[in-house]
């Protein structure tokens, strides 16, 4: 009893009542944080800081930039190691919301289900999505893979030790182990090619322009001039991973 | 101090020591400058060699189809989008211009009907008229396997481009 009543003595009362007093108007200073902006906008706001926009609505699924980037990149040629892909979603009339993805789409794709049955169909192309607080990077035990200040995530080949863990915590499924090499391998947004100061392969031969690529820090980017036309959304936004892939009329049924 | 503690120091000196000697000798040159990467990872990612050349390497040489391909649907299209990936031979041509091009380097020419599919086969999701004029995409479609399928004189299977010219369709 008697320790009870020096807790709660009238000092003791006055003591802890400043500390959490200040402590809460410390926090309330600090600055609001928008996850969803940050995408947007580079840590530093220096140099160049790389993003992605792609449109749904121009993209008729011809799978040339999965065929590119295999190409481009030596991707091993088997249906299920991919650096970039297209996936074709439809929404029956029922209800169901069906996904395929031949070979990536690299084959084209063959309408599934009679048009009476559709309520809508539409193709979405997937990649890296470049994430500005990338969970792959931040699980790799060894530093084999980190962002760099352009806002690229890449993968140092000769460092990995193939433990998988970034394919498992990639929440868009953009990571492979390469059979051959048995390391992790993932979309470098052609940083080859970027350097020589040419676009990504795959941004480079898609037929609509469906795919827009550009710096986010350039206020008369391309990318700038679509992000301000267009209605766009990120894949999976509650996860705050600050992905950088736009997407232009995406639905929630994308994951 | 006691004598087992003085000698567990000695053994924690030691195994500290080994630690940074360890780490010094296997710990790769450039980590850590940049963050917990290696720095030189960002550079050695730069010296993969590139496949596709750009849209403008083709057209130097290939006048005659630039000139064609510019009146028609397929003008935006880059040459590399069914012709596949052409840096090898852009740059074989440009440097031997008089030699002849080596089998290998000779490129894919798309002529089948399941390659004029990939784009052209008739798809719901492919249908995109919307009333937003930016993002109005237009494809011609066509169920590609009933499309006249055989010559109606000779009785031949056709292919696309028998009909078609696919530089100027």
């Amino acid at each position: 009893m008697k320790e009870d009543t020096a807790k709660l003595s009238r000092r003791n009362f006055l003591k802890e009542g400043t500390i959490l007093a200040t402590g809460v108007a410390a926090a309330a200073a600090l600055p609001a944080y928008d996850g969803l902006l940050f995408a947007a906008e580079a840590p530093g706001a220096k140099g160049k800081w790389y993003g992605i926009g792609i449109d749904i609505n121009k993209c008729i699924g011809c799978g040339k930039c999965a065929n590119a980037c295999k190409e481009e990149n030596n991707v091993p040629k088997d249906p299920f190691y991919f650096r970039s892909w297209v996936e074709q979603y439809t929404i029956k009339k029922d209800g169901e919301i069906l996904v395929e993805s031949p070979n990536g789409g690299i084959n084209g794709f063959k309408q599934s289900v009679p048009d009476a049955d559709i309520y809508k169909s539409f193709f979405v192309p997937k990649m890296c999505n470049h994430c500005a607080k990338s969970p792959c990077t931040q699980v790799c035990p060894v530093g084999a893979t980190f962002e760099t200040d352009e806002g690229i995530v890449l993968v140092d080949p000769n460092y990995c030790i193939g433990c998988r863990y970034c394919v498992q915590a990639c929440p868009y499924g953009c990571r492979y182990i390469h059979p051959e090499k048995g390391t992790v391998d993932k979309c470098t947004l052609c940083f080859h090619r970027l350097k020589q100061g040419y676009q990504p392969a795959c941004f480079e031969i898609c037929p609509t322009e469906a795919r827009v690529f550009g710096d986010l820090n350039d206020p008369g980017s391309k990318l700038n001039y679509f992000l301000k036309n267009h209605n766009c959304m990120v894949i999976k936004p509650h996860l705050n991973t600050g992905s950088k892939l736009n997407y232009n009329a995406l639905t929630p049924e994308v994951r | 101090m006691p004598q087992h503690l003085k000698r567990l120091i000695g053994v924690f000196v030691i195994f500290i020591l080994f630690f940074l000697v360890m780490r010094q000798v296997l710990r790769p040159k450039s980590f850590g400058e940049l963050g917990h990467f290696r720095a030189d990872a960002i550079y050695e990612n730069t010296l993969r060699p590139m496949h596709y050349a750009v849209a403008d390497s083709c057209t130097k040489c290939h006048k005659d189809i630039r000139s064609d391909k510019d009146l028609g649907f397929h003008a935006k299209l880059k040459c590399e989008v069914c012709h596949g990936p052409a840096l090898k031979h852009a740059t074989f041509a440009n440097k031997f211009k008089n030699k002849q091009l080596p089998d290998s380097l000779v490129l894919y020419k798309p002529g089948e009907r399941k390659d004029c599919a990939v784009c052209h086969q008739r798809n719901a999701a492919r249908i995109k008229i919307t009333f937003d004029t930016i993002n109005t995409t237009m494809i011609h479609q066509v169920d590609i396997m009933k499309h006249h399928p055989v010559d109606p004189k000779t009785n031949a299977a056709l292919k696309c481009i028998d009909c078609h010219n696919p530089h100027q369709p």
